[in-house]
């Protein structure tokens, strides 16, 4: 989901930016700049990889750290019981067995999954990895010494609710059964069908209780992955050199081709994108895990075939829109949301975005991704510009002849594209329909404090929403799922939503475990809640960034719609 | 905000005690025929006029501020304004700002009230601050006058960008930006204005018609006024025209670091801002606001300059 501004984004979350989609145009093709076909794993080694990017890393523990698919930097560090299978589009949404030989074997109505290992896995000291190293790594996300991991496994597993880690808790949490060192169980108190995609969060990797410091974790984590850390200095830098017990038979997915990759962090998005088209020395071999290609570059394509060769399109699903609370009024009148959705104006929110390189207007809470069961729907169409004559009409009926004022709440900042930019199009775009919207601008670091309670909710707020995993679940339930909602804060469901047929439909969903019977459902589920209005979607995301001149197979995947670190080629 | 104490310098010596002060009428005339000074007031009347009439100046173009014209902007290169210069046209003089469509020049003619009017209210409030607090430590006993000056001192050593962004960020959103911003700046900048008074009056003190003041028994606050003011106003008048090009790119700086007026209500500083990323594929978006702030500097400098050759009494090549 979300929570950009929580998640020590650079290893983390994909960013605001990071994502992309199918529909731009046909260069989703392009990303490997022709040498996908010709590209062979076995002769790709050697080299140092740079890696540029905004976002500072704060965290390394991989009980600490919120990713999509196990991310993309941690991904080289930490090996996971399943995985993203790396794979370009939507053939990419999928998991794979990573540390596990399968993706789980589901019982008892998918309450219960059983996992094997592989043989022949170790940590970077050379002992071998065992499944209480994976259960370890799990309780220890679940101590609140070592905040910030995704919350599903509290809530899913059984009676796990209130662990409070290995710390204060020894005899861990009973719910996750380690029969022996190759197999280990879990139990969950309800039907998850998505566990697999769940498994390839950073809290299923393997941590070993010998080496566990607690807080410390976090300087030097014990790696299962092709590469281990080098130095690190928090915030700056983090320099990884190969992991000499790591072997690659036994994890054909990341092909582990630089012998080095250096990380720097906190630099100027416009610096990174200047960097990696000049491309002068080592900038040759720099690509970025979470800057979206600036209006300088994207003004230059045109003219300048040779930087359009290296811009890799992707597609990371996640939607920016507004939210009402249905609580307060005017919002709990459906006329006045249906106005403000007639009213909108989506060019110019998504011009404020970057344009059509970088977002695309979205009709629909679900990003325009198969995975997550999209289907289209446009309950009040709105055109490219807005229909402001049928949002007065509207306003009129609900008893506000002359129009209204309300006050939009966004984050003070730009970055993460829910900033004074989109605020000001749709108050632009309001205003021909007579509404006067006030900006409330809230420091984005305090923004999901501000929102995420019921007490302090804007009545109207910009929100982005983006997958933990592919898949209407993680998109849907945090958002719609009346038993979300979460009075004491970090609530999501900000419409305030309690609706037990809804809930009802989500239990029923969870228990399937076919991914296409499911996807139909959450996309039914979805346009039926569209025609509530609890939303106006404004634009989905599209990831589009450069790479450097000697990379080589910088191919988005799927899930993140980033290229893979561990696929990319500096040789 | 940060004050250059080379400019405090600037000015050498008080009026000479016995001679009588200048007609003013003399002063306008040296003053106009100073040519930097005269072209300096007419680039500053003219900014002013523009500032005042702002709505005027839109209307008669047809646009305003807010406005988006996404139909302007190329939407797949990251909203370029289509068109040559930035998408200059009969409609939009200078062009339209990138990615929104929004028109320049109306942002740019209210952009023009919010720098200059932020620029010349905290000048205002500096002087207004600085002269009395001079004054006071001036005239004051040594008690007064080193609580004083070590108060003017610990203004001048704040690290004044850092300290204006906190007070930025803590003042409620209910209070009018601007005004916050003038305040805060005039709070931050007053020291060195207070410092030159404060020489000033040191050095008048000890000349015989105050003391001859004092003796009459005229009370402090008069023989401030009626003794000691005027003989500040020469060099107060320059350094105040040094000080609101000082001002001006404070408010810029503030406004570039995101802690100025909020959007949609434009400024030079913000318009810079925004413009740093564009200024490759629209140089016209930099070169706007950017033109703007350094005609208006210029222009105020120029003045400066201008005010103090005019109001030197040594200087005598103008006067010959």
């Amino acid at each position: 989901m979300r929570r950009i501004s929580v998640v020590s984004a650079a290893l983390a979350l994909v960013l605001a930016g990071t994502a992309a989609c199918s529909s731009s145009s046909g260069h989703s093709s392009s990303g490997g700049s022709g040498t996908a076909a010709a590209f062979d794993p076995k002769t790709c080694q050697g080299g140092t990889l740079e890696v540029l990017n905004q976002d500072s890393i704060s965290k390394l523990d991989p009980a600490r750290i919120y990713t999509s698919g196990g991310g993309n930097i941690p991904s080289l560090l930490f090996r996971t019981l399943t995985t993203r299978n790396r794979e370009p589009g939507q053939d990419g949404t999928k998991p794979a067995p990573d540390l596990a030989t399968d993706l789980g074997t589901p019982s008892d109505n998918a309450q219960t999954w059983t996992y094997h290992l592989k043989d022949g896995i170790f940590f970077e000291d050379g002992t071998p990895i065992t499944s209480a190293d994976i259960k370890y790594g799990i309780e220890r996300s679940f101590a609140p010494e070592l905040p910030g991991g995704a919350p599903y496994l509290r809530d899913w597993l059984v009676n796990a609710a209130n662990y409070q880690g290995p710390y204060k808790d020894p005899d861990g949490i009973a719910a996750i059964e380690t029969p022996d060192p190759k197999t280990i169980i879990f139990h969950l108190r309800k039907p998850e069908g998505d566990f697999p995609l769940l498994a390839t969060a950073t809290q299923f990797a393997p941590v070993p209780k010998a080496k566990d410091t607690g807080v410390d974790y976090d300087k030097h984590p014990i790696s299962s992955g092709p590469y281990m850390v080098a130095s690190y200095e928090k915030n700056k830098t983090l320099d990884l050199v190969r992991n000499p017990h790591w072997s690659a038979a036994t994890d054909p997915l990341r092909y582990a081709c630089p012998d080095k990759i250096d990380v720097t962090s906190g630099l100027d998005p416009a610096v990174i994108n200047q960097r990696i088209a000049t491309g002068t020395g080592q900038d040759a071999n720099a690509v970025t895990t979470d800057t979206t290609i600036g209006p300088d570059q994207l003004a230059q394509l045109n003219s300048n075939p040779a930087l359009a060769k290296r811009v890799a399109h992707g597609e990371f699903p996640a939607t920016t829109y507004i939210a009402f609370d249905t609580k307060v009024k005017p919002f709990d009148d459906i006329r006045v949301r249906e106005a403000i959705s007639y009213a909108i104006n989506r060019t110019t929110a998504v011009n404020a975005a970057g344009g059509t390189a970088v977002a695309g207007a979205s009709t629909t809470f679900l990003p325009p991704q198969k995975a997550l069961g999209y289907q289209p729907y446009d309950y009040f169409p709105a055109g490219a510009t807005g229909n402001p004559a049928k949002a007065k009409e509207l306003l009129a009926q609900a008893g506000y002849p002359n129009g209204l004022t309300v006050t939009l709440a966004h984050q003070s900042d730009d970055a993460n594209n829910f900033g004074p930019k989109v605020a000001t199009a749709v108050q632009d775009a309001l205003k021909a329909a007579g509404i006067t919207v006030n900006l409330n601008p809230i420091d984005d670091n305090r923004y999901t404090d501000v929102t995420g309670k019921p007490s302090t909710e804007p009545g109207m707020s910009l929100q982005y929403w983006g997958a933990d995993w592919p898949s209407g679940a993680p998109f849907l339930i945090p958002i719609f799922d009346g038993r979300e909602i979460i009075s004491s804060g970090g609530n999501f469901n900000l419409a305030q939503l309690n609706d037990p047929s809804v809930n009802a439909e989500i239990d029923a969903i969870n228990a399937i475990t076919d991914p296409a019977q499911a996807q139909a459902r959450w996309g039914a589920l979805d346009a039926k809640l569209g025609q509530q209005a609890l939303t106006v979607p404004l634009f989905y995301e599209k990831d589009v960034s450069l790479f450097g001149k000697n990379v080589k197979n910088a191919v988005p995947d799927g899930w993140r719609g980033q290229y893979d670190l561990a696929r990319v080629s500096v040789k | 905000m940060t004050v250059t104490l080379e400019a405090a310098t600037g000015p050498q010596p008080g009026p000479d005690p016995s001679s009588p002060p200048r007609p003013r009428g003399a002063t306008w005339r040296r003053l106009r025929q100073d040519k930097a000074a005269a072209t300096g007031m007419v680039i500053i009347t003219l900014m002013v006029l523009v500032a005042v009439l702002a709505p005027l100046l839109t209307a008669l173009e047809g646009q305003d501020t807010t406005t988006q014209h996404p139909e302007l902007v190329d939407s797949a290169s990251g909203g370029t304004p289509l068109g040559s210069l930035g998408g200059v046209s009969a409609a939009h003089w200078l062009g339209v700002e990138p990615q929104t469509g929004r028109d320049l020049f109306a942002r740019l003619v209210y952009g023009a009230r919010i720098s200059l009017g932020v620029a010349l209210g905290a000048t205002a409030l500096q002087v207004l601050i600085g002269v009395s607090v001079g004054i006071a430590a001036g005239l004051g006993g040594r008690f007064v006058d080193s609580a004083l000056s070590r108060l003017t001192d610990l203004t001048l050593a704040f690290p004044s960008v850092l300290f204006a962004i906190g007070l930025m960020a803590i003042v409620p959103g209910s209070v009018p930006r601007p005004l916050v911003l003038a305040v805060v700046i005039a709070l931050l900048g007053w020291g060195a204005t207070a410092r030159l008074a404060r020489g000033q009056t040191l050095s008048l003190r000890t000349r015989d018609y105050v003391a001859a003041a004092k003796l009459s028994g005229a009370p402090p606050l008069r023989v401030a006024r009626r003794e000691i003011l005027p003989g500040l106003v020469t060099p107060i008048i320059t350094y105040a025209a040094l000080l609101v090009p000082t001002n001006m790119i404070s408010e810029a700086g503030l406004s570039f670091l995101g802690v100025g007026v909020r959007p949609p209500t434009p400024s030079w500083g913000q318009m810079l801002s925004a413009g740093t990323t564009w200024f490759r594929p629209d140089v016209m978006y930099v070169l706007v606001p950017g033109g703007a702030l350094f005609l208006t500097l210029l222009a105020f400098t120029l003045l400066a300059d201008g005010v103090r050759r005019t109001l030197d009494p040594r200087n005598t090549e103008v006067a010959a």
